[in-house]
C-alpha cells in the first residue's frame, strides 16, 4: 500500500461520488459533510461501478441491483450484496486528495 | 415421432367444437366417455384453469433434487413452467418461471445452484424466494430516467405458488387456500403413499422423459384400468408373472374418487400357476417360457404392506410407482389435448446396499419408455388418441362391472374410471 | 469408463488406426443386424458378462445409474431380445442407424480396449415420416475373441432427453 494522489479536492463536490482509476485500481471517492472517503468502485456482487450509484446518508447504493454499502466501513448493508467493499484510508494534502492504495 | 410430426395429423372437426357449450355429455352418463374429452381445445383450456390452476396439489419435485441452499429445479404445474428453489432458511419455494418485467422464461437449466435468480435480458434480480431484489438503474443515471418514485419491489416479484411437502415429496398449488396436503391425498391413498415415502432419505437413480401423443387423462385411466394388465402386457403372461387370478385391488379414494391405487400381491413362486381356462383367455400365454436371468423376478419384501405392487394415480399430475422393488415417480405435463410429456424420476433409498441398488436398476427394465410393461401402455395410448381423432364414432364405452363407481372387488372392472369422470364432470361443469 | 466430458486417447496412433477400422466394421455389422430386424442375434455381439445400458446424457453427466435399458450379463440381453421379438406389443416400425466419429482411447495389456463413437437412430412408423428418434454416443469396452471383437460393455448415452413416445429396440 502506498499513498497516491487520486484527485483534486474540488473534483469531489459535497454529497457526490466520483470514480477514478489510481495505481491500477478502480476507486470511488466521496465527500460526506465535508469529510472525504474512498472505497473500491466495483460492486462485490456483479460488475457495476458504485460511482454510477446513489449516494445518501453515508451509504452508497449500487445502480445495478440496489445493494448498499457503508462508505466508512465498507460493510455490505443489504441484499443482494453480501461481501464488504474494500475501504482505503484517505487524506487531504493542500488541494489534493491522497489515498493509501 | 412426436405428436407435432404426424403427417396425417388433422383431427376431424366434430371432435373439437369451438364453443364450450357445444360439449354435451351423452345420455349414457358414466357408462360412456365422449371423445371431445380427449380432443377438444376448449375443454383442455378449462382443464388447465379449473384443475391444474385450481384446487389441486401438483407434484413438482422430490426434496432430494434440491437438497442444498440455492439448489433449484425447473418444473411444471400443468403446462405452466415453474422453478422449485431451496432458500437460505431451508424452506422450499415454487414460483412461475417468468420474469416480472417483460415475461422472459429466465431459468433455463434443468437443475443447478445459485445465490439468486437473475433474468438475462435486463438483469432483474430475484432472491431465492422469488422476491424482486434489484433492478438495474432503478434510480436512473445522472438523475434522469429510472423507475417512478412509487415503484415498489414488493409489487413486482415472481408469481408464487403455495407449497406443501410430505416425506420428501414437494407439491405446489396456484390456490393459496388449499386444504392441507394430507386431507387432499386422503387416508386410503396415504396408506400406500407412505409405504414408499416413509421418511427414509431417497437416493436418485436418474431420469427419463418422453412425449406421448395422447391426452393426459388417458394415463390416469390406464392405471385405473386393471382389466388391461394381462391382456396388453404379454410379458407378464408369457413368463407367467401375473395372471388374472392374483390377489389384487383397484382402490379409489373415498372422498373424491379421483386418486387411485392399483395393487397386487405376488405369489411366492417365481412363476404363477395358470389354470387352463384362464390360459385360453390370455392371448399370449406360451407354456414353458422362462427368463434366462430370473433375478429380475425376485421380490424382496422390504415394506410392511400386503402388496408387492402399488401403482398410484394422484390427481392431477402424479404417479407413484412401486413395482416390486423398483421405485419411481412420474410427473405428467399436459401439452394440449393431444400430447403430454411424462417426466420419470427413479430412486431408491440412501441406505440401500449396492446389491439392492443394482436389483432395483435391473428390475427397472419393467418400467419406463423402454420398459417391458411401460412401452405397451405408451403404444396403446397413442393408438387410442389416433383412433379417436379421425373416426366417425364419437364416444367410448365403459360398461365393465356396471353400476359400480369407485373401489372394485374385481380386476375386470371400469369402476375406478367411472369415479374419475364423476369428479371430473363436477369440477369441469360438463 | 468416463461417460462425461472429453477423454483424450492414450493409445499410440498406429494401433488406434487399426483398431478404429475394426470398430467401424463391428458397428456396421451390429447396426445391420438391428436394422434388419434380427433382434434375437443382437446378444451375439456381447460377452457373457457384458454390461449394456441406454441412458440420457443428463444421467451420465450427474453420475446417475438408471438405464432405459439396464442389462447385466448376456442372459438379460437375451431376455430383452426374446421379449421384443416374441411378446411385446408395439406398432410396427423400421430403424436405421448411422454411426461415426470412432475414437479408440486406451488399450490394456490383455488386449481389451475402450472406444467411443456417435450414433443416430432413424425411425419410421407406418404412414409416418422418418424421424431422428435418438442421437447419442457409444462408450465401449471391446475384447478380442480370436479374430472377432466382442463388447464387454456398451453404454449408449443419448442426447435426446425428450423421447418421442418410446424406444422399442435397443440401439
Amino acid at each position: 500500500m502506498a499513498w497516491t494522489r487520486v484527485a483534486a479536492t474540488e473534483e469531489v463536490a459535497e454529497g457526490e461520488v466520483v470514480g477514478v482509476t489510481a495505481a491500477g485500481q478502480q476507486i470511488a471517492l466521496y465527500r460526506d459533510k465535508g469529510e472525504f472517503f474512498a472505497t473500491g468502485n466495483v460492486c462485490t456482487h456483479q460488475f457495476a461501478l458504485l460511482s454510477d450509484g446513489y449516494f445518501e446518508d453515508g451509504c452508497i447504493e449500487c445502480p445495478l441491483h440496489q445493494g448498499s454499502f457503508d462508505i466508512r466501513t465498507g460493510k455490505a448493508l443489504c441484499a443482494p450484496v453480501t461481501e464488504d467493499i474494500k475501504v482505503y484510508p484517505i487524506r487531504v494534502d493542500g488541494d489534493d486528495l491522497l489515498a493509501d492504495i | 415421432m412426436f405428436q407435432s410430426q404426424a403427417i396425417l395429423g388433422r383431427m376431424a372437426g366434430c371432435k373439437n367444437p369451438d364453443q364450450i357449450d357445444d360439449h354435451v355429455w351423452p345420455a349414457e352418463g358414466l357408462d360412456s366417455i365422449p371423445d371431445w374429452v380427449y380432443t377438444s381445445d376448449a375443454v383442455y383450456e378449462r382443464e388447465v384453469e379449473r384443475i391444474f390452476h385450481g384446487r389441486t396439489w401438483n407434484f413438482v419435485a422430490l426434496e432430494v433434487e434440491v437438497p442444498n441452499v440455492g439448489d433449484y429445479k425447473r418444473s411444471y404445474v400443468g403446462p405452466t413452467p415453474v422453478v422449485v428453489s431451496r432458500a437460505e432458511d431451508g424452506s422450499i419455494h415454487v414460483f412461475e418461471n417468468r420474469c416480472a418485467h417483460r415475461g422472459a422464461e429466465f431459468c433455463r437449466s434443468s437443475r443447478g445452484n445459485n445465490k439468486e435468480f437473475v433474468c438475462p435480458y435486463h438483469q432483474w434480480s430475484y432472491d431465492l424466494k422469488g422476491n424482486l431484489q434489484g433492478i438495474p438503474f432503478k434510480r436512473g443515471v445522472n438523475k434522469a430516467g429510472g423507475m417512478p418514485k412509487d415503484f415498489k419491489n414488493e409489487d413486482h416479484g415472481l408469481k408464487k405458488l403455495a407449497v406443501a411437502t410430505r416425506n420428501g415429496v414437494v407439491f405446489a398449488s396456484f390456490c393459496h387456500d388449499m386444504e392441507p396436503l394430507e386431507d387432499y391425498l386422503t387416508p386410503e391413498i396415504l396408506k400406500d403413499f407412505d409405504v414408499v415415502f416413509n421418511g427414509r432419505k431417497l437416493h436418485l437413480h436418474g431420469y427419463y422423459k418422453n412425449e406421448v401423443p395422447a391426452n393426459w387423462k388417458m394415463y390416469h385411466e390406464n392405471l385405473k384400468d386393471p382389466y388391461h394388465a394381462t391382456l396388453l402386457h404379454s410379458f407378464l403372461v408369457v413368463f407367467g408373472l401375473m395372471v388374472a387370478g392374483n390377489e389384487s385391488a383397484m382402490i379409489a379414494d373415498g372422498k373424491y374418487g379421483i386418486h387411485g391405487t392399483m395393487a397386487s400381491a405376488k405369489k411366492e413362486d417365481k412363476y404363477a400357476k395358470v389354470s387352463d381356462d384362464t390360459k385360453k383367455e390370455m392371448r399370449s400365454f406360451h407354456e414353458g417360457m422362462k427368463l434366462q436371468d430370473e433375478r429380475f423376478l425376485e421380490y424382496i419384501k422390504e415394506f410392511d404392506s400386503p402388496w408387492s405392487v402399488t401403482m398410484q394415480t394422484i390427481w392431477p399430475n402424479l404417479i407413484v410407482q412401486r413395482e416390486m422393488n423398483t421405485l419411481g415417480v412420474r410427473h405428467i405435463v399436459p401439452n394440449g389435448p393431444n400430447s403430454f410429456v411424462m417426466m420419470w424420476t427413479m430412486f431408491g433409498y440412501e441406505d440401500d446396499s449396492d446389491e439392492m441398488t443394482r436389483h432395483r436398476l435391473r428390475q427397472g427394465n419393467l418400467m419406463g419408455p423402454s420398459g417391458f410393461l411401460g412401452l405397451e401402455d405408451n403404444e396403446a395410448l397413442r393408438f387410442t388418441q389416433e383412433g379417436i381423432s379421425k373416426s366417425t364414432s364419437d364416444q367410448s364405452v365403459i360398461k365393465l362391472d356396471a353400476g359400480n363407481v369407485g373401489t372394485a372387488d374385481s380386476l375386470i372392472s371400469e369402476a375406478a374410471i367411472r369415479a374419475m369422470y364423476r369428479h371430473y364432470r363436477e369440477v369441469m361443469g360438463l | 469408463m468416463k461417460l462425461t466430458g472429453f477423454e483424450s486417447a492414450s493409445i499410440d496412433p498406429a494401433t488406434a488406426r487399426e483398431l478404429r477400422f475394426a470398430v467401424e466394421e463391428f458397428n456396421a455389422e451390429y447396426c445391420a443386424v438391428l436394422d434388419s430386424g434380427e433382434i434375437e442375434q443382437w446378444p451375439d455381439f456381447f460377452t457373457e458378462d457384458a454390461v449394456y445400458r441406454i441412458t440420457a446424457r443428463e444421467n451420465a453427466d450427474a453420475g446417475m445409474l438408471v438405464g432405459l435399458v439396464y442389462a447385466e450379463g448376456r442372459g438379460m440381453l437375451q431376455d430383452r431380445a426374446v421379449s421384443i421379438a416374441r411378446t411385446q406389443m408395439f406398432a410396427p416400425r423400421t430403424n436405421l442407424h448411422l454411426t461415426g466419429n470412432v475414437r479408440v482411447l486406451a488399450q490394456q495389456q490383455d488386449g481389451e480396449f475402450t472406444a467411443q463413437s456417435t450414433f443416430m437412430l432413424l425411425q419410421t412408423l407406418v404412414d409416418g415420416p422418418t424421424t431422428l428418434h435418438l442421437a447419442g454416443r457409444y462408450f465401449d469396452r471391446f475384447v478380442r475373441q480370436g479374430s472377432r471383437l466382442l463388447l464387454r460393455e456398451r453404454q449408449a448415452v443419448y442426447d435426446t432427453t425428450m423421447i418421442a413416445t418410446d424406444l422399442v429396440y435397443p440401439v
